[in-house]
């Protein structure tokens, strides 16, 4: 008999398993996988390759989960991933880094009057991330309810929002409403730059950089340096399987059991209080408590027979939004690529390289998908790991792993297995448009598309958030309005994955408020 | 001194009402001949008159019953039917005033939606009853909510509390949502989604998979709430402000035409007055019922305001969406599609009666081809196949034209205000062509019915209207243009930075649909202003 029973070794549930277990728990681990971490994972797909399949990069994984699990002493390494470089078709580039002074003098090349407002727009949204940050590790209260522990979050907000300057509140209000674009638009008039920067407000949502509501997720590149780390982007040594992988060690000196190829068929539910799980081979592992990590299509309406839950739950359950919109292409490479623009190996590989040339033409690739088609040019964010780190690919070859988007789960024509290797080659004719040796040197790819996310990673209809990142399902409405505080409407039932507060991205977040949940509640 | 309120549309009007009737004699400069601002009706061609912009009015019925204006001879018209859209080959949707006849229209079509309509209206009806609350008192002061402000609050709270949490949630929910996704949460027809999602969208820079268009769905529902669902007055929108301008007359303002406000006048950081024709006329007030912009930017010299503010003001989102066709036309179009009872009477649905054509015909048969008209828009393009909102109200109000003529009122979609190649002028003959084909798609024959046609561009709002960026509502309506955000933060409490300028235009709390209430709202300030 195990305290608590944990489905899914992603990181969330392997953070919530770390934060119980060292609280004392008898904590198990169930992975349907053979191997860990979910879609923070490296695999090595082709001999000598080793990918970050899905995720690839790390930006807000809590400080907080660094320290009290002690993840570097578990083999945790982040190295810095330096910059953004913005191939354009025209020739020309934008190529910001991390060194403030060489990236406004780049910037600055494009236009005088941008390099002056970036450092202001800089500003302005450090203080917006001070706003937010206590509010991704707040059990989000709930405005409709009337007890004093809701009322005091509420009233702590509204406390908060009021002792910002008029300037920041009027910042915080547009950063939560507008499009990237057009908060954007505030400040720069230069295309390319804010093209690139608008791509951070899309990732894993089905919205484009002008949709309302986008603007909030630039937020994010801000983040890490409130933190206190370093800024934005960093690459796992190791790929970002070694993330999880730290996070397993940690969980397991603190005495939990974990187990991969333990696939959970249900969950047992008597009295309508959960009891444990039964796995795909029949067996029945009993716990007082049980922990989804997975997303709420499959905790509620696969694991859980619908019938023993409430109508109003089960329609926010049914109405709750995936709508996967990227894909993966990771590419095995004999040599590096030759942009036309800046020609020849140097530090421009060595951070994110972003197709995102214009604000049509992210917008363009938008409207594809509307209709059920992928991007013919799609944006592609790409990052080239084997620079940073030489031990995922044999030595001279390199590993490069492009994000892809919008590739949207529902096609309107055909199924992504037919269309597996026309989305390859789109992204391939998209890059080598801008590095043409890029078709030569391609060893092997490996291309996932949203309906492999939802078959071999479990996230329905390919969201790599598990449910989109959209205002109306975000802080008190993740994933249901009235159960955004890792509860549920079964007894000793919680969630603990990105399908609740503060949302997807390897954060962990959910996992750790979720295990304060369950050891408060238990 | 008496206060000057610039501009005579109806909150122009209103706020004059309010102000004649607290005894400050208010004197308001109209820079057109006509009264009315956006809500008028002119002649087309002889005999033919049409509402030349907005073709609907949500005048607060508080308003006109304070301005008496039914026995000012305004007649509110309720057309039977709310709306009614053809699809190209399903069955047309009708949306009648009795939810019965609705219900049972739908049930022949889709049974399922038939079910659901009743529930969607019944929840919709609630969460906006809460809104209605929130639009009809002044927004909140973020700053410092003043004890009205913390009662007004309570008050909604309470409202909202009393709906329960599943329907709290909902309007939670569904502030930030975008129409499409609302809509097909609720239904399953392709042609009730998108009949259902246009007023979110209408007059915007939204598309229904826009995030937040929902929330002008729901405060357009909501604000018709607020005038009792009097949208149509006979002898057009003109009637109306025509008999607000009597009434505001008769409690004491001056009205002039003609008269055209060239720069406001600031002394010591107060406003001492306007010039008008050259001329300084002193005032203790001035209201602007022009959008915000205009005022400050074209009307203040910029060295009164804080670069600051002006900033803000620039920023503030005011490129209109939308453009106006009015036609002449010989008799009644047909439209097309299979009947109501299905296949078996497939062929032309010939109106049996005109009541169908009487509310609001919507062109835009699902949300896709809604999208794929707002898709010009993001690229400066106006849409090829247009989404078309249109009104017929010489069906309802035979004094319009002459007998079996009849006027046609269109709003057309998406048509922005700017254009990536050529300019507006040279765009208008396009644009009435676009127009025109999509009509005869789903009416044929009506091109040979029509004997007048006039556009109204967004360049037109601009210059002939005076409507900064030729935007319907002075300003975008979006969460983050709203309430205490409207038209910038700090500013929603209807005052300016300069002390004695006030606004009380669409691009005030509670923003555009004719309601009315920023004029009045505005006129409480001012009065209270002036007393201090």
């Amino acid at each position: 008999m195990y305290d608590v029973i944990v489905i899914g070794a992603g990181h969330n549930g392997l953070t919530a398993a770390a934060y119980l277990a060292r609280a004392g728990r008898k904590v198990l681990v169930l992975e349907r996988r053979h191997v860990l971490g979910g879609a923070a994972v490296t695999e090595e797909v082709f001999k000598g390759f080793r990918f970050s399949v899905c995720s690839y990069v790390v930006s807000l994984l809590r400080p907080d989960i660094i320290r009290e699990l002690d993840l570097p002493r578990h083999g945790l390494e982040i190295l810095p991933l330096d910059g953004t470089f913005t191939p354009m078709p025209d020739g020309n580039y934008l190529w910001r880094v991390n060194d403030h002074g060489r990236t406004r003098r780049e910037i600055a090349r494009h236009s005088q009057v941008d390099a002056e407002a970036y450092d202001e727009y800089g500003r302005g949204m450090v203080e917006m991330g001070r706003f937010v940050k206590p509010i991704l590790s707040m059990l989000p209260p709930d405005p409709t309810s009337l007890h004093p522990r809701d009322l005091r979050k509420l009233l702590f907000l509204l406390q908060r929002f009021r002792g910002l300057s008029r300037e920041d509140q009027y910042n915080l209000v547009q950063l939560m409403t507008m499009s990237a674009v057009d908060f954007l638009d505030r400040w720069f008039e230069t295309d390319v730059l804010k093209a690139t920067m608008s791509a951070s407000g899309i990732i894993g949502t089905f919205l484009g950089v002008r949709s309302p509501g986008t603007a909030y997720v630039l937020l994010h590149h801000y983040m890490g340096e409130i933190d206190g780390a370093f800024r934005s982007w960093g690459l796992p040594r190791g790929g970002t399987g070694m993330i999880s992988n730290s996070i397993a060690a940690a969980a397991r000196e603190a005495g939990a059991d974990i187990q991969s190829e333990k696939a959970v068929a249900g969950i047992i539910v008597r009295d309508n209080t959960a009891r444990g799980v039964v796995l795909q081979n029949g067996n029945e592992v009993h716990a007082r408590v049980v922990a989804s990590s997975v997303d709420p299509r499959l905790t509620f309406l696969q694991f859980v027979d619908r019938t023993i839950l409430p109508d109003s739950f089960l329609d926010d359950i049914d109405r709750y939004k995936f709508r996967g919109s990227s894909g993966k292409v990771n590419l095995a490479l004999d040599a590096l690529p030759d942009f036309t623009c800046v020609p020849g190996p140097g530090p421009h590989l060595r951070g994110a390289i972003s197709i995102s040339p214009s604000v049509d033409y992210m917008e363009r690739a938008y409207d594809a998908a509307k209709y059920g088609r992928f991007s013919r040019r799609p944006y592609v964010d790409i990052v080239i790991p084997s620079l940073t780190d030489p031990s995922v690919a044999p030595p001279g070859k390199h590993v490069m792993s492009c994000f892809v988007q919008y590739a949207p789960y529902h096609l309107k024509e055909g199924s992504w297995d037919q269309k597996r290797e026309e989305f390859g080659d789109t992204v391939v004719d998209t890059l080598a448009q801008y590095a043409p040796n890029l078709r030569n040197i391609v060893l092997h790819r490996q291309i996932v598309t949203p309906l492999d996310l939802e078959r071999e990673w479990g996230l329905s209809e390919g969201n790599i958030f598990q449910g989109e990142l959209t205002l109306e399902q975000l802080f008190f409405l993740r994933p249901a309005p009235g159960w955004a505080q890792y509860r549920t409407p079964i007894k000793n039932l919680y969630m603990c994955g990105s399908a609740t507060h503060p949302g997807g991205g390897i954060m962990g977040a959910p996992g750790r408020n979720a295990a304060r949940r369950i050891l408060g509640d238990t | 001194m008496h206060p000057i309120i610039i501009g005579a549309g109806h909150n122009g009007l209103t706020a004059a009402f309010y102000l004649a009737k607290a005894g400050l004699q208010p004197l308001v400069l109209e820079q057109s001949e006509t009264i009315g601002g956006g809500a008028i009706t002119s002649e087309l061609c002889p005999g033919f008159r049409c509402p030349t912009l907005t073709h609907h009015v949500s005048l607060r019925s508080d308003i006109t019953a304070d301005m008496q204006l039914a026995r000012r001879g305004v007649e509110f018209l309720e057309p039977p039917v709310e709306a009614f859209a053809p699809a190209i080959d399903s069955p047309p949707v009708v949306i009648y005033r009795d939810q019965g006849r609705t219900m049972e229209a739908l049930r022949a079509v889709h049974a399922k939606d038939a079910q659901a309509y009743a529930t969607y209206r019944a929840s919709l009806d609630d969460v906006c009853r809460v809104l209605t609350s929130l639009l009809a008192a002044p927004a909140p002061s973020v700053g410092e909510p003043d004890m009205r402000d913390i009662w007004n609050l309570l008050k909604a709270g309470r409202q909202f509390r009393a709906l329960g949490a599943r329907k709290a949630h909902a309007l939670l929910r569904w502030a930030p949502m975008p129409v499409a996704d609302l809509a097909s949460e609720w239904f399953e027809s392709d042609v009730l989604r998108a009949i259902v999602a246009a007023p979110g969208l209408s007059g915007t820079m939204f598309g229904p998979r826009s995030a937040g268009s929902a929330l002008v769905l729901l405060l357009s529902e909501a604000t018709r709430m607020l005038s009792h669902g009097c949208g149509r007055v006979r002898g057009g929108p003109g009637a109306l402000t025509q008999a607000m301008a009597d009434a505001a007359r008769t409690a004491g303002a001056d009205i002039r035409t003609g008269a055209r406000v060239e720069r406001l006048v600031v002394k010591d950081g107060r406003i001492t007055g306007v010039l008008a024709g050259g001329r300084e006329i002193a005032a203790a007030a001035v209201v602007s019922a022009i959008d915000p912009k205009t005022t400050f930017l074209k009307l203040v010299d910029p060295t009164d305001l804080s670069p600051d503010f002006l900033s803000k003001m620039r920023g503030y989102r005011a490129n209109g969406t939308l453009a106006k066709v009015n036609l002449a036309l010989s008799g009644l179009p047909s439209f097309t599609g299979p009947a109501f009872t299905g296949p078996a009477k497939a062929g032309h649905y010939v109106h049996e009666s005109m009541e169908i054509l009487a509310g609001r015909i919507h062109l835009g048969p699902d949300l896709d081809y809604l999208e794929r008209a707002f898709d010009h828009a993001k690229y400066g393009e106006i849409s090829s196949e247009p989404w078309l909102d249109v009104t017929i109200p010489s069906v309802l109000d035979s004094t319009l034209s002459p007998s079996g003529g009849h006027v046609m009122s269109i709003y057309a979609h998406y048509a922005p205000y700017r254009l990536r190649d050529a300019g507006w002028p040279a765009m208008k003959d396009a644009l009435l062509k676009c127009v025109m084909s999509t009509l005869e798609r789903f009416a044929p024959g009506v091109g040979k019915l029509v004997l007048a046609a006039e556009v109204v561009t967004p360049l037109d709002l601009e210059e002939r209207f005076g409507y900064h960026g030729g935007h319907i509502f002075h300003g975008e309506i979006a969460l983050d243009q709203l309430a205490s955000m409207r038209p910038l933060l700090g500013y929603s409490r209807y005052q300016s930075p300069i002390p004695g300028l006030f606004m009380c235009s669409a691009g005030t709390h509670p923003a555009g649909f004719m309601s009315g209430g920023n004029g009045k709202m505005a006129a409480q300030q001012i009065v209270e202003f002036l007393a201090r």
